[in-house]
């Protein structure tokens, strides 16, 4: 082949391949927001509804806008205190306000997600210099997560319902039980999520160079004192992310907020799932708007930390 | 850090005489020192996961019911495990949940490739695709089995879209999806999907943007066409990324749990159990502890097969990953 002939093929080439690139591309965009669609119809139908009065809620055909826009939902999940007639539906002893739950909620998320954050960061130092608990404790530490919550809901509940209130009362005369407490919640949510927060961390703590560490020591700073003014400065924001991820999987936790506690703990997910009444049926309107005030502040918290989902989510095994 | 060493140097030699100091001195030892947060975790996970085990072990021995008095209970032997290993409701929820898991990640795994793969070859648009497919990912599992509880009732958006093809053949355009038994386990895998593809497809993202250019360039320059260089680089390449994504989503999948009580309460009929809704309802609802106990601990031994092979995978593509032995 001449090098004329090269270069006429080669322009041939390159007008097929724009061509097949618009036709591409074009494809591609409409896949993409086909899925798009996809995503946000759930989402658009639950702020929706949330906005719709009770008669619209169930309609055929559906109202894809609420007709007559109401913030009556809004209004009664926010109510204080007692209904006043105007606001509650009927006569049920449903609790309808969210301030309980939203409460229970960032009190426990919170203070577990603290307590795990603090033991995770300082055993993922542990592992990372010292290579504590040898070289597979990494993996039995996964392991911990990966059991399937009910098998370990089920050994809760009787360790806290059961077993600790007899084993009191027998040793000390008096009947103490975690069940439906906040302590007790907050201990297995510190638990479950452990794991996260030692695999989140070791990948932080794994990139701080050890020679920086070895310096200050030489200069004769105390193990404490290294751990506080070099190491942690370093991985802050390493932790932020760590916490504010643990948090949002805390914030998600259903079967064992189900199953742990009953009456007087309610966090806001096992508050959802409570809108049934025998009168109404389930009241989705209501429900709609808790889940919206529900969603919001983790997806913004989430979308904060986009860049170290995938790190969260995979156990560090994926970095970047 | 120089301030680090004109603080510690000189105060070292007044510190070392108070007991105080020294047992600070003591922790910092190495030997201790390393030890510290070790034996705290260790301590919670005694506390909280290792005994409640052995004592669940030890009620899944007995006979004994919630509703009476704990010391009414008597010890029988394996008689549990006997009534959990002969209990069809048992083995079918959990080949229930490995079916749901089968096809839910089977689907996931195929939509968040393509997914990825089509935004990794956008240029501007990139940003804003990955921020609005992540979204699914972050909302509260439970708000997604009422969403599309939502969706799927008997005059909900859906049968809206269905009714204009219903009506033609004469159908009922308000259909009940979810009192149909595969209707409603189709509407739980399409749930876990909706929420879940989210996952896979950060997960092949990361592993397109992390994909060695020069590799795939090289194969384009000597004249691989784009299926070649898709098979037999891309693809390969992809390997660790695609089994990090197959384990994580497996196992996560076999705990499905919230949709399941949002969109069906395990209904029609046993149709859409699975084996955490059946334990849950078996010990919540029928207060059949010991069944529990018992059935939660063979779960266990069923699983921990499952479990050491995934996390065993994981590690390996990790060093895969990483390159280092």
């Amino acid at each position: 082949m001449t090098s004329a002939q090269a270069d006429i093929a080669a322009k041939g080439a390159r007008a097929r391949k724009v061509r097949r690139g618009r036709v591409h591309r074009i494809v591609r965009h409409a896949a993409l927001l086909a899925w798009t669609a996809f995503i946000t119809f759930p989402i658009f139908w639950m702020v929706s509804t949330s906005f719709k009065d009770s008669g619209e809620w169930v309609a055929w055909p559906p109202h894809w806008l609420p007709h007559e826009p109401t913030l009556h939902n809004y209004a009664q999940i926010f109510a204080f205190g007692a209904l006043d007639p105007t606001l509650s539906r009927q006569a049920t002893e449903q609790a309808f306000t969210i301030w309980k739950g939203l409460g229970d909620a960032m009190l426990v998320c919170t203070s577990a997600s603290l307590l795990a954050l603090l033991l995770g960061t300082f055993l993922a130092y542990s592992i990372s210099r010292f290579n504590v608990g040898g070289k597979y404790f990494r993996h039995t530490i996964l392991m911990i997560r990966m059991i399937p919550p009910i098998v370990i809901a089920i050994a809760i509940l009787i360790y806290y319902a059961i077993i600790i209130p007899y084993a009191t009362s027998a040793l000390f005369g008096v009947r103490v039980s975690l069940f439906d407490t906040y302590i007790g919640l907050v201990l297995i949510y510190t638990v479950t999520t452990l794991p996260f927060v030692i695999w989140m961390m070791l990948t932080f703590i794994d990139e701080v160079p050890y020679t920086l560490e070895h310096a200050a020591r030489l200069m004769g700073a105390g193990r404490f004192e290294v751990l506080r003014r070099i190491v942690l400065p370093l991985v802050a924001s390493g932790m932020v992310v760590t916490f504010l991820f643990v948090f949002i999987l805390n914030w998600a936790e259903f079967l064992l907020a189900l199953t742990l506690t009953h009456p007087e703990v309610t966090t806001l997910t096992v508050l959802l799932n409570k809108f049934q009444s025998a009168a109404e049926g389930r009241l989705y309107g209501p429900q709609a708007a808790i889940g919206t005030v529900v969603t919001i502040p983790v997806v913004i918290l989430g979308l904060l930390i986009q860049k170290h989902l995938v790190k969260g989510f995979s156990f560090g095994t994926i970095r970047k | 850090m120089v301030e680090v060493s004109t603080s510690a140097v000189p105060l070292a030699d007044a510190e070392r005489r108070s007991p105080v100091s020294r047992f600070a001195r003591w922790l910092a030892s190495e030997r201790v020192f390393r030890l510290i947060p070790f034996v705290m975790v260790e301590a919670l996970f005694i506390l909280v996961v290792l005994i409640p085990f052995v004592l669940t072990v030890w009620i899944s021995l007995l006979k004994w019911r919630a509703n009476r008095p704990f010391e009414t209970a008597r010890f029988t032997g394996l008689e549990n495990y006997e009534t959990v290993l002969t209990s069809d409701q048992f083995w079918l929820a959990l080949g229930r949940t490995f079916y749901f898991a089968g096809f839910a990640v089977a689907l996931e795994l195929v939509l968040g490739f393509v997914l990825a793969m089509l935004v990794s070859r956008c240029t501007w648009s990139k940003k804003v695709y990955t921020t609005i497919f992540l979204i699914p990912m972050m909302i509260v599992p439970i708000v997604v089995g009422y969403n599309f509880s939502m969706i799927y009732i008997d005059s909900g958006p859906l049968n809206q879209i269905l009714a204009p093809f219903l009506e033609r053949f004469g159908i009922d355009p308000r259909i009940r999806w979810l009192s149909h038994p595969v209707a409603a386990q189709w509407a739980i895998i399409l749930a876990d999907v909706w929420q879940w593809t989210s996952l896979t497809f950060l997960i092949f993202l990361s592993g397109f943007a992390a994909l060695p250019r020069q590799l795939v360039n090289a194969a384009r320059v000597m004249g691989a066409s784009p299926w070649q260089t898709f098979w037999r680089v891309e693809l390969p390449l992809l390997k660790p990324a695609i089994v990090i994504a197959v384990i994580i989503r497996s196992m996560e999948a076999l705990k499905l749990f919230d949709p399941v009580v949002l969109l069906t309460f395990g209904g029609p009929g046993t149709s859409t159990q699975t084996v955490a809704y059946f334990l849950w309802e078996q010990v919540w609802v029928f207060n059949k502890f010991s069944f529990g106990a018992a059935a939660s601990i063979l779960l266990l031994f069923i699983f921990s097969a499952l479990i050491f092979f995934g996390v065993y995978m994981l590690v390996s593509q990790r060093r895969a990953v990483e390159g280092s032995p």
